[in-house]
């Protein structure tokens, strides 16, 4: 009994690293474009399969291929802020507007991606690997990564919040836009750097998410829901709240498989989150 | 060609009864709510399971409707006191849960065997063949009906003060009206006609599923209501009718160019999405909808 609680905790945080990256990206967006960015989900998927196309083209190996990928979805982003968000925001669009506007964008990647890709499942060329035995408890190499590399870009978001130029801007912005502008911000330019993070962390989200299970075009779009979940339970705009909330929710699907029939363990996020809005609607943390 | 005209008649009026619940919704109230589909199941299932177990279909419709309209009111509750996008995310997460719950709960719905062989109306008063034809009338009748209810709620206080909440809020409540309430009621009614338009699909299929009920039918109502002019009920059918136009006369064209069938849907898909980016940047109000009736102007 105590292994297999003990075997789901560790499922919990692999999958709860996964979503925290994913909702960091979707909370800092938030926080500083002031919208629900429903297309979030499809840069995971797009990151995955960037790093498909890079490894299956090149010999340059997996793990750069990753990070190939990851720039790759990041200057996505920036074409995207380009071509779409900056001139709805100059525009003066509100964030309903905005809000289906990402609709689109999202259906319009999958289905890219299907054309592309084929709507299969497919796996990344990597070697499978044999589960490690830690005292009971099995986990694969590709998992122990997902934990490692997962603290590790905390630890880089916390940095770039508070120790550099571009995270007391950002912070600038999220706080008062007209200030942060009077004050020589170049607002357009925070806000491009903001999307090229936050979807640059989306990208390492669906990678690992690929690595611990496959690729789809519906991988991203498929976690939407425990990925606002995880927003909203640490207050949508706080990327701090955005880790923690990430790690609960993954913990708590893992762990209600216990008790619960494993396919509703995706029911779990979406009670948490109306419990959430219910009880305390700006999250755990405080959101904006 | 009969049999193609009538089923194309079948679809965009079915969709275009649900879109209609929408366009209250957003159009009318300037609610986000992204998880339509969801209540156009709760009413295809509910009418089915009901009349299986011999509760005449006279009852089961309008249960259906009940159990959408109180599930639309719970989430407006939940979040409506909130920013607007709290809806959105929620309604998108309530989709997903109840297509999860029909797809798990065999015991009940089958799962993805799905079910099939239950009544629809007057079926015993005409041949099995000529059995979709009659169905076409009864949901243009339908789509009539729901119709005229709207257009006679718009002109009515009750939806004046809606667009006036969807306008300004603060304006509204200060006159004394209760905007949190207002809102819910036009999440339950329209929720309650995406359920009757769920009811009208499981008539018209003889065969539900729990994957007729992808997210993605909810954008099909957005990019109906969104197409024809958000806050119009005509423009909402006219939307209905384009969007079906649309897909028939691609499936036609699918015969010319080398793509497979999952390339081909993928594309068209590709289509709607760009469509919707364009709609939203380019002209959001619509082919026919007025400026000043938009939320999203403001």
């Amino acid at each position: 009994m105590n292994t297999m609680i003990g075997q789901l905790v560790a499922n919990g945080v692999v999958y709860g690293c996964i979503i925290a990256l994913a909702a960091i990206g979707l909370s800092l967006a938030y926080r500083i474009m002031n919208f629900a960015n429903f297309a979030h989900g499809d840069f995971l998927t797009l990151g995955a399969y960037f790093t498909l196309f890079f490894a299956a083209t090149s010999n340059l190996g997996f793990p750069l291929a990753c990070v190939l990928a990851v720039l790759a979805t990041a200057a996505c982003a920036a074409l995207l802020d380009i071509a779409i968000w900056k001139r709805m925001r100059s525009s003066g669009a509100n964030r309903t507007a905005i809000m289906i506007l990402s609709i689109g964008v999202s259906i319009a990647i999958r289905n890219a991606l299907i054309i592309f890709f084929r709507p299969d499942a497919l796996r990344f060329p990597v070697p499978v690997m044999e589960s490690i035995n830690l005292g009971g408890i099995l986990l694969t190499y590709f998992q122990i990564a997902v934990v490692l590399i997962a603290f590790t870009c905390m630890l880089v978001v916390h940095s770039i919040l508070s120790r550099t130029i571009l995270g007391k801007s950002m912070r600038a912005l999220a706080d008062n836009p007209n200030l942060a502008r009077i004050t020589g911000i170049n607002v357009d330019q925070v806000v491009r750097y903001t999307w090229m993070v936050s979807m640059g962390l989306a990208a390492l989200a669906g990678i690992m998410l690929g690595l611990v299970t496959h690729l789809n075009p519906n991988m991203g779009w498929s976690i939407i829901l425990p990925m606002f979940a995880a927003a909203i339970l640490g207050g949508i705009g706080n990327a701090y709240g955005a880790m923690a909330g990430g790690m609960i929710i993954g913990l708590a699907q893992e762990i209600s498989t216990a008790f619960l029939p494993a396919e509703y363990k995706i029911a779990v996020s979406f009670a948490i989150m109306i419990a959430v809005l219910f009880f305390r609607p700006r999250g755990l943390m405080g959101g904006t | 060609m009969q049999d193609y005209l009538v089923s194309i008649i079948l679809t965009a009026g079915i969709y275009a009864i649900f879109a209609l619940g929408l366009n209250l919704q957003w159009g009318y109230a300037g609610l986000l709510n992204f998880g339509h589909v969801a209540f156009m199941a709760i009413g295809a299932y509910t009418t089915v399971l009901l009349s299986m177990n011999e509760v005449p279909l006279i009852l089961a419709v309008p249960a259906g409707m009940v159990l959408a309209g109180a599930c639309g009111a719970f989430l407006g509750v939940a979040t409506l006191r909130l920013r607007e996008d709290y809806l959105a995310i929620v309604t998108i997460g309530f989709s997903e849960i109840v297509r999860f719950i029909l797809l798990n709960w065999s015991s009940l719905t089958r799962g993805s065997f799905g079910l099939y062989g239950y009544p629809r109306p007057l079926e015993e008063m005409i041949p099995h063949e000529d059995y979709n034809l009659l169905l076409a009338g009864v949901v243009i009748v339908v789509l009539l009906l729901v119709y005229a209810l709207l257009e006679i709620l718009a002109k009515s206080p009750w939806g004046r003060v809606l667009k006036s909440v969807r306008d300004d809020e603060a304006v509204s409540v200060s006159l004394g009206k209760n905007a949190f309430s207002y809102k819910v009621q036009s999440l339950a009614l329209g929720s309650a006609i995406a359920a009757l338009a769920g009811s009208m699909l499981a008539f018209y299929l003889q065969y539900i599923n729990p994957n007729n009920f992808q997210p993605i039918e909810t954008f099909y109502a957005w990019i109906m209501v969104i197409l024809g002019g958000s806050g119009s009920n005509r423009g909402t059918i006219a939307g209905a009718v384009l969007l079906w136009g649309f897909f028939s006369t691609t499936r036609f064209l699918e015969g010319y160019v080398s793509l497979s069938p999952s390339a081909s849907g993928a594309l068209r898909m590709v289509i709607i999405g760009l469509v919707l980016i364009a709609l939203m940047m380019f002209r959001p109000q619509g082919l026919f909808g007025r400026k000043e009736e938009l939320a999203v102007g403001k």
